[in-house]
């Protein structure tokens, strides 16, 4: 709810992101204005897992879309880290629609390579490289609608991270996949954040996935969307889900996500 | 599958061939890919199929024939004999108008020019009107004008333009003797026209229809302006623009015979066609008609059989 706390943040100090204030109001096409977002606050430190929970339609991708530079806000404060450029080193892994269909496997993952020139035999390796290491040899040649669900979302975050990215949006990647399928991705994406150091922000609406994900949960509200509440989350990795800590900080988030309609 | 008289059919074959036979359909019978496309067939059903193509062409054929021999009046209805006859003679030169294999030919590279120039442009600038959006404004009100007009209509104004300039001619070479004299530009652009809209509306539709995601994703991979026409635009378009050549293919077969039907012609199936009509040669008439029609269902196989291959992807969009 505060700044403050992530100031207490352990690891390097250099800002990636920074939002004060943001406010969007979208005008829908008949006309009514659908307040999307009032007054987002957020201060993102390099390295950071941070993920953003909240219910279906609080404005969560909007926050993305701003964060990412494909929507513009209309009032309040939005700063990137010096480096970072959307269409260089900030990657998204999009909601929906995170392959291209046309493509394979591979030519998906080595999309963004293509897109900065890389000869083509060194996109080839790279991509393949990245399959390997998202679980997906073997499959290099197979067109995303031959995928299943998990596979393509272990595609689209082998294609996000074929550009090395020094910020990586997440718009709830794993929300259409089934239980296991998701603890698996969890485990993979969690191993490559602690390989990379990455900063990550991870938007989700289920609670139990933001806790085994995040250094720090970010709790919104419902619509208008506001950040109402913040958890940091200090459970060693690989976090154990059948804890009384992790139960606790569930019944916890689970309290602050409902409490807003009391 | 309830009734009685295909089920007392099935009772005697062996039962792989029965299972075969429940899902009886008209589709199977005339040969169609039916079910759930898994899989092969069994070749028994394969065979049957192949001889239900067969069974209506030879009957119509044979009413042909013996109706042709009853009235006897070839000039007008000439029996199928007489057809095949001219069909399997494909080279026999008829008075000064050239045979119905070089007739078909020239026709064919006039198409085939026309299309592709249209090709080249209807994609272009469907691409160009699609995703820019000063440029669709612009141009749309004059595409709609011109867009109904049948492609026949620009004969004269291309006959005024053009002359009786041939490809050749062109390029400076003059007469060259050979089979590219008869591909007059006139006609190259009557076929242009009749090819290009089809093309460029089947292509601006698919352009306009490509979901935003795709084009944020590619954004978000860092491509460029230019390099989401090429790498986005199009692969997301394809498969409406090869509707759109499909159509537009067989539009300019239908336009290149109207065309040479159309006094001036010299040559071309569709010459051949009226030249024959005017000499009461029913015969070769109608072994004209039949390869005009036998062509434009190659041409349209072969633009399916293309697209298939091309688009794999098509419909199964996650
Ligand atoms: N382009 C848009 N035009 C109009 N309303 C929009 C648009 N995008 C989002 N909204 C509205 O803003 C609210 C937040 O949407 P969104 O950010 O997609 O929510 P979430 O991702 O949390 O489910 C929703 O009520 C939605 O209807
Ligand atoms: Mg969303």
């Amino acid at each position: 709810m505060t700044l403050d706390g992530t100031d207490k943040h352990p690891k390097e100090k250099l800002i990636a992101l920074e939002l004060r204030g943001v406010c969007k109001t979208f005008r829908s096409d008949t006309g009514d204005r659908v307040k999307a977002l009032n007054d987002v606050s957020l201060l993102v430190h390099r390295g950071e897992f941070v993920t953003i929970v909240g219910a279906t339609g609080c404005g969560k991708t909007t926050l993305l879309n701003l964060i990412a530079g494909l929507d513009m806000a209309d009032d309040g404060y939005l700063r990137l880290g010096e480096d970072l450029r959307f269409g260089d080193n900030i990657a998204h892994v999009f909601q929906h629609y995170t392959l291209f269909p046309w493509r394979t496997a591979v030519s998906n993952v080595s999309f963004g390579l293509q897109m900065r020139g890389l000869p083509r035999s060194e996109r080839q390796t790279r991509a393949e490289e990245l399959l390997t290491r998202v679980g997906l040899k073997g499959f290099e040649n197979a067109y995303p609608h031959e995928l299943s669900g998990g596979m393509r979302q272990r595609a689209a975050i082998a294609q996000a991270l074929a550009i090395e990215p020094k910020l990586l949006l997440m718009d709830e990647p794993f929300g259409a996949v089934d239980d296991s399928t998701r603890t698996e991705l969890q485990q993979m994406l969690t191993d490559l954040w602690q390989e990379n150091q990455t900063t990550v922000i991870f938007v989700t609406h289920n609670v139990d996935e933001a806790i085994v994900l995040g250094s720090r949960v970010l709790v919104f509200s419902e619509r208008p969307g506001k950040i109402s509440c913040e958890f940091k989350i200090c459970l060693p990795r690989p976090r154990n889900r059948i804890t009384k800590e992790f139960t606790d900080l569930f019944i916890h988030v689970r309290k602050s996500l409902s409490g807003q309609l009391d | 599958m309830t009734c009685p008289f295909w089920r007392k059919r099935g009772t005697n074959l062996p039962e792989d061939v029965q299972e075969n036979r429940k899902p009886w359909r008209l589709s199977k019978l005339l040969g169609y890919p039916s079910g759930d496309g898994s899989g092969r067939e069994p070749r028994i059903s394969e065979a049957r199929s192949s001889l239900g193509r067969m069974i209506v062409p030879v009957i119509l054929l044979l009413i042909w024939q013996i109706a042709a021999g009853w009235l006897n009046q070839p000039w007008i209805f000439p029996p199928v004999t007489r057809v095949i006859e001219q069909l399997v003679h494909p080279l026999r030169e008829h008075y000064a108008s050239g045979s119905l294999l070089s007739n078909t030919f020239i026709s064919l590279l006039r198409v085939l020019l026309g299309f592709l120039l249209a090709a080249v442009a209807g994609i272009g600038l469907g691409i160009a009107m699609g995703s820019i959006r000063i440029i669709r404004n612009s141009l749309e009100p004059i595409v709609e004008i011109l867009r109904p007009l049948c492609p026949i209509a620009w004969l004269p104004f291309a006959i005024a333009v053009f002359k009786r300039g041939t490809l050749p001619q062109l390029f400076g070479f003059g007469y060259t003797r050979t089979v590219f004299d008869q591909v007059q530009l006139g006609m190259v652009f009557v076929i242009f026209v009749g090819g290009f809209f089809p093309v460029l509306t089947n292509t601006l539709d698919g352009v306009m229809g490509v979901r935003r995601n795709y084009l944020l994703l590619a954004r978000a991979l860092g491509a460029k302006p230019m390099q989401l026409f090429l790498h986005v635009y199009l692969p997301a378009s394809m498969p409406m623009i090869l509707t759109g050549l499909r159509q537009g293919l067989g539009l300019c077969w239908f336009v290149i015979i109207a065309a040479e039907m159309l006094p001036g012609a010299e040559t071309g199936i569709g010459y051949l066609l009226i030249f024959a009509s005017d000499n009461a040669a029913m015969d070769i008439v109608i072994a004209a008609m039949l390869i005009v029609g036998g062509i434009g269902a190659i041409l349209s196989l072969m633009m399916r059989k293309i697209m298939s291959g091309l688009i794999r992807w098509h419909g199964k969009e996650i």
